[in-house]
């Protein structure tokens, strides 16, 4: 048995004792004692108020035919897991899988279900606010957005306005100055920057301002609506522009090459996708299952008059409707809450044959794997950031020569780090939450032709923000 | 050999796409995993391939495609004299070498003379060599014996000329200079059209000069317009400018209508830079705007820049399309 203690044990973990007990009851647990030779236990500190976890999984693993392998993975949520009720839960995740309701069969985690819920969420996310009684941004750890913080924001403009400046002085600054910012939420952010904009414009008097072009995007038009009225002051350099934060181009390829800075603030950390296990020389696929643990399906059935044998299928049913499939909206969102509450993930490994054959989400090649994984732990479980590695490469062809793109968000920068903490997915309120892999999006920004950067965000102290950044390679 | 140019003669500017599969090879050998000798072999079979693809598409002036080329630096860099090469500083084949210079160079020819005579082995079509012109090389290798940019281009001016003299006896009738730094440095061509002058010095072939705005990664690395290279470039001892006009528009073809260049035009008429194939029709009104400024005898016909990010198949179906946009021009003279 190998055992993995996946951070850094402090007073709250309990993680020595734990350790003692993880051992006692691996002894008195009925499972197959010739696993135990191949046994590997992780222990996490899961990070997140809620997350997709049980106190105590089992992980499987199939190889690349199907059948099973006798590589079995058991995680412990140190924050879940109590002493007394670890034994009989070990116990219980070894002897069988879980039960509960099914939301879906095994697949890839960037298919899952949980996007679903994740879209409702945004659709919908003031009615989820009516209901739970607080802003969104509330649930953040600092309890308010790192992408409003006005020094971080008036330094952004700063280094912009430096840009601007180089290029005049090269006579190489275009006539009109486009700028994206990409999942622009109430427009807060956007409003600032503007404000601190066209400030320093009075002040140097170099007159960019009137030929600014904002472009606020965001994935639906009631969205944009709410972030029009924040940046109302600034609306003749102002449009609104309704996009897939996964393909701006496909929306925008009439400015390929023109712009100047596109900006993202906790949108990839938001974004589907995957995660892949390098183990014993081997890489395995994660793939996932969402459930809703039997008693929290029977409590929720019953709180709600459905039928329990129904439950599944009218979750499918309310992710295409929403709120209102409830005639009482209030009643829609409840249930919605519920649901997402218990909502769980069971995971196992496939085994890939070899990275050349493993179906690599789009834009994604071994080589990028290969080079990532190089200087990585030999055992390790990282992101492929799916929706983040999408993101990044439909939106760097926009880009002018001279222009970069900024992203604050909560980045793993180097693969050590997958072995030093639990890294997602969890639960934001309504919303789905991952760290994002940025040793990889350095690989795949490379080969784009883009050198990718790092800096911390030490605007607020103990943030585990990141500012991505990029460079034109040479 | 087939040296009767039609009007209008198509050609390409260089590279022609570099399959993903040559492009893992490539770096395998960097990995020492595959030898040299395999490269090499691996090398001439992309070659030939590349040829047989420009002529199938009915290119008139074919190159080897510079498919052994890492990049329009390091092939260079690494058979200057004198120059030093960190073999270690490279992971992927498409990036630079580390390489600098730390003493006067020597003067030695480059030895590229064999893939001349590998290109005209295997066609019977009229040839275009191409070689980056000193301002490109100076600006990638580090310099730490010489003044100046100025002084140490210079040198790597007179090091090509020689190559260039070897080319011509070998039989090479057209060469092109590959420049692409011109336009993020406007303010070198103070000394870097001296430095191409020396190159090129002597030489008795057509010379041509390939300026765009860069496509590495098949990106742009600057955007502007060619107005800065006028006056200065009148100066170039050239017979052909090679531009590129497909992506960026022909706004700074009336540049050629405004200081009426003693040159030749290569007009870009391909956007390497996007995979949407151009239609024949789309070529031919590009090569009509051309037409009223430059008469079609100093008129020639290419992509803007090289193909080498393109997948195959595109860049094939875009030439194709070049050459029948072409051909209803020239049946409209």
């Amino acid at each position: 048995m190998i055992l993995h203690v996946n951070f850094l044990p402090g007073e709250r973990a309990g993680a020595a004792a734990l350790v003692g007990e993880v051992v006692a009851a691996l002894e008195s647990a009925p499972a197959d004692r010739r696993m135990l030779a191949r046994l590997r236990v992780h222990l996490d500190w899961i990070q997140y108020r809620q997350s997709f976890r049980e106190a105590v999984a089992v992980r499987r693993a199939v190889d690349c035919r199907g059948a099973a392998m006798p590589l079995v993975e058991l995680a412990i949520d140190v924050r879940q897991a109590t002493r007394a009720g670890l034994a009989p839960a070990l116990a219980a995740a070894l002897e069988r899988e879980p039960g509960g309701v099914a939301l879906e069969s095994f697949g890839p985690l960037r298919a899952s279900v949980i996007w679903g819920f994740n879209t409702l969420f945004w659709q919908h996310v003031a009615a989820w606010e009516a209901v739970s009684g607080r802003p969104f941004e509330h649930v953040l750890p600092s309890g308010r957005s790192d992408a409003n913080h006005p020094q971080a924001i008036a330094d952004a403009v700063a280094d912009f306005w430096t840009l601007l400046r180089d290029l005049e002085m090269r006579n190489q600054l275009p006539p009109e100055i486009f700028v994206l910012e990409i999942g622009v939420g109430t427009g807060a952010r956007a409003a600032q920057w503007l404000d601190r904009f066209r400030e320093l414009d009075a002040e140097r008097g170099r007159g960019f301002y009137p030929r600014l072009r904002f472009l606020l995007s965001d994935y639906s038009s009631r969205i944009l609506d709410r972030a029009a009225q924040a940046v109302r002051g600034h609306r003749e350099v102002s449009s609104f522009i309704a996009l897939d934060a996964l393909n701006p181009f496909k929306t925008l390829a009439f400015l390929r090459y023109k712009l100047l800075h596109i900006h993202l603030t906790n949108v990839y950390d938001n974004l589907p996708t995957d995660e892949m296990v390098r183990k014993d020389g081997r890489f395995f696929a994660v793939e996932t299952r969402a459930y809703l643990p039997a008693a929290l399906a029977a409590a929720i059935a019953e709180e709600f008059e459905l039928p329990a044998e129904e439950l599944a299928r009218t979750i499918g049913k309310f992710l295409g409707v929403g709120p209102d499939y409830f005639p009482d909206r209030r009643r829609g969102v409840e249930f919605w809450q519920a649901v997402w509450r218990a909502v769980r993930l069971e995971e196992r490994l496939v085994e890939l044959e070899d990275l050349a054959a493993a179906r690599l989400p789009s834009g994604l090649d071994p080589a990028h794997i290969e080079e990532c994984v190089r200087a990585a732990p030999a055992e390790v479980r990282f992101h492929l950031s799916t929706g983040a590695v999408e993101s990044f490469l439909n939106t760097v062809p926009l880009l002018h020569p001279r222009g970069f793109l900024q992203v604050q968000d909560i980045f793993v920068t180097d693969m050590d780090e997958y072995r030093q903490g639990f890294r997602g997915p969890g639960k934001l309120d309504g919303s789905v939450v991952n760290w994002i892999n940025g040793a990889l999006l350095r690989e795949v920004g490379a080969r784009a032709g883009y050198d990718v950067h790092f800096a911390p965000f030490h605007y607020r102290p103990d943030s585990r923000t990141k500012i991505l950044y990029t460079t034109q390679r040479d | 050999m087939t040296n009767q140019r039609p009007l209008l003669p198509t050609a390409v500017v260089g590279s022609y796409a570099m399959p993903g599969w040559l492009e893992r090879l490539k770096t395998d050998y960097f990995l020492r995993r595959i030898s040299r000798h395999d490269l090499d072999e691996i090398h001439d079979t992309a070659v030939k391939a590349a040829i047989k693809d420009q002529e199938a598409a009915g290119i008139d002036i074919v190159t080897d495609g510079e498919l052994r080329r890492d990049n329009l630096i390091d092939y260079f860099a690494l058979r200057l004299p004198g120059v030093e090469i960190d073999h270690g500083s490279k992971k992927f084949y498409y990036d630079f070498f580390d390489s600098v210079i730390r003493g006067k160079m020597p003067m030695a020819t480059l030895g590229l003379v064999e893939d001349f005579r590998f290109l005209r082995r295997y066609t019977d079509r009229a040839t275009k060599f191409t070689v980056t012109g000193p301002h490109s090389l100076v600006k990638r290798i580090r310099n730490e014996h010489y003044k100046d940019e100025a002084e140490f281009a210079l040198d790597v001016a007179r090091a090509l000329n020689l190559e260039l003299r070897e080319l011509v006896k070998a039989g090479a009738t057209y060469l092109q200079v590959d420049e692409p730094y011109y336009s993020g440095f406007p303010e070198d061509l103070t000394w870097s059209i001296p430095a191409l002058n020396v190159m090129v010095d002597g030489v008795e072939a057509k010379i041509g000069l390939h300026v765009c705005y860069g496509n590495r990664y098949g990106k742009p690395s600057w955007e502007g317009s060619y107005r800065y290279l006028f006056p200065a470039i009148l100066e170039a001892k050239l017979d052909q400018l090679t531009l590129e006009f497909a992506r960026r528009g022909v706004e700074d073809l009336g540049l050629f209508r405004e200081f009426e260049p003693p040159f030749e035009l290569g007009l870009g008429v391909i956007d390497v830079k996007s995979h949407t194939v151009e239609t024949p029709a789309m070529v031919g009104e590009r090569i009509r705007r051309a037409l009223d400024v430059v008469p079609a005898e100093r008129l020639y016909i290419n992509p803007d820049c090289g193909l080498l990010h393109l997948p195959g198949e595109v860049a094939f179906q875009k030439l194709a399309a070049m050459v029948e946009g072409t051909k209803i021009v020239r049946g409209e003279l």
